[in-house]
């Protein structure tokens, strides 16, 4: 390919008309050549108000996460480093999680207060956040059976889709569902019996198809998690 | 959304910031111009769900090459909206438009429906840009071509085919029509 006329080269690249050879061809030389890669850029901007007359259209809530799920790990300091997690490939959020702060405490201590007025106790509170830190959930593990999770934002759900609530009662048994949620503000799980939940435990949502996880395994994007407290 | 907000400055440096490995920085991104993404990747690629991953990938790959980004290579929006177009594209050519296409009558259709897309974007431009006074005093052939080619993401051989050109012919009148273009907009 012959780079002559850059302006040329650079409105049929960014017009998508080169064949992939020429694309490629074109590439590497935009890499060694400031000239045409400056020329591209004028090409990008002259067409650009086109771009912007295409009007928004609505983004799936699972679109983010999926994205998030595929970000390699930024550098981790491995002192911060946190334990690792049920799903143990996103360690990132846990030092998020760690961060997820104020807010997070805050509700915490409302959601406690709340909890110790009425007459059964959970036996933990946890306090669910995204990946941003902000508070999506609080799950109160009452044992025995029983474990109530209150939505604390609004999930826009695909009809396919379904929130499932998840904890790790041990690393040797592995996430265990506690349920599904219907998209209600509050709702009441029926979990199997398991272990009386422990200070720090795990709980997280996940996006599952209707129904549920296939696996009995978290297979979606998790959309919030955090560490069980003992209300004291 | 905010989209029409935010200026490419914040823009610049967003992803100046995804540079460092900031996710904020890439969240706040994803959550200004998702939308509009979705719908410039779907002009071409013609699918909702597909459109959908093409922006997934994209915002992995603005991930990967948020480094690469420097003003010399045009506008920060420039080069978030080439990353989609170029994803977008690189669908298209794989094929997999045509493998989701359901029969002939199905294709006649979206067809028709396309070409009202690409001619959209062109008649939605404000009569005072500059882009759009000069695709207008282009020959309406050239101006077609070069919109289905842009908004379309149309190759060659399916402009020469929708504009009933020898294949030879719609690229020169491609070319000039490009270069007039440039001319007009110096």
């Amino acid at each position: 390919m012959i780079f002559d006329d850059l302006e040329a080269i650079a409105d049929e690249y960014v017009l998508g008309l080169l064949d992939p050879a020429e694309q490629a061809a074109v590439e590497a030389e935009a890499n060694r050549n400031p000239a045409l890669q400056q020329a591209i850029g004028r090409a990008q901007d002259r067409f650009l108000p086109l771009d912007m007359t295409a009007a928004p259209v609505p983004v799936p809530p699972d679109l983010w996460p999926r994205i998030e799920a595929r970000l390699s790990p930024a550098k981790v300091n491995r002192a911060e480093e946190p334990p690792p997690a049920a799903n143990d490939n996103r360690l990132r959020f846990w030092r998020r999680s760690a961060f997820g702060g104020l807010a997070a405490s805050l509700l915490l201590a409302i959601g406690l207060g709340w909890s110790l007025m009425r007459s059964v106790e959970p036996l933990v509170v946890a306090v669910l956040v995204n990946e941003a830190g902000e508070v999506q959930a609080v799950v109160e593990d009452f044992g025995s059976e029983r474990a109530v999770v209150r939505l604390l934002t609004d999930v826009g759900l695909p009809a396919d889709r379904t929130l499932q609530v998840w904890t790790l009662p041990s690393k040797d048994m592995g996430p265990v569902s506690l349920g599904l949620i219907d998209g209600a503000s509050s709702t009441r799980l029926d979990p199997p019996s398991l272990p009386r939940p422990r200070d720090a435990q795990l709980y997280e949502i996940t996006l599952e198809p209707a129904g549920g996880s296939p696996t009995g395994r978290p297979t979606g994007p998790i959309l919030a998690k955090g560490f069980a407290k003992l209300p004291r | 959304m905010a989209a029409a907000d935010r200026t490419t400055e914040e823009l610049a440096a967003d992803i100046s910031a995804v540079a460092q490995g900031d996710r904020q920085a890439l969240k706040r991104i994803f959550d200004a111009e998702a939308g509009r993404l979705i719908a410039i990747a779907e002009r071409i690629v013609r699918r909702r769900d597909l459109a959908e991953d093409v922006v997934q990938d994209a915002f992995v790959a603005i991930w990967q090459k948020a480094h690469q980004y420097s003003p010399d290579r045009g506008s920060a929006r420039g080069w978030l909206h080439a990353i989609v177009r170029n994803r977008a594209l690189n669908i298209l050519r794989d094929g997999k438009r045509e493998d989701l296409m359901d029969g002939d009558a199905l294709e006649t259709l979206q067809e028709a429906d396309q070409t009202e897309v690409v001619m959209s974007a062109w008649t939605a431009l404000d009569s005072h840009q500059r882009l759009r006074r000069c695709l207008e005093a282009l020959e309406e052939t050239r101006r077609r071509g070069i919109l289905m080619a842009y908004v379309g993401g149309y190759s060659h051989g399916e402009i020469a085919g929708r504009l009933s050109l020898p294949l030879g012919t719609a690229k020169s009148w491609i070319r000039r029509g490009l270069a007039s273009l440039r001319e007009c907009m110096a």
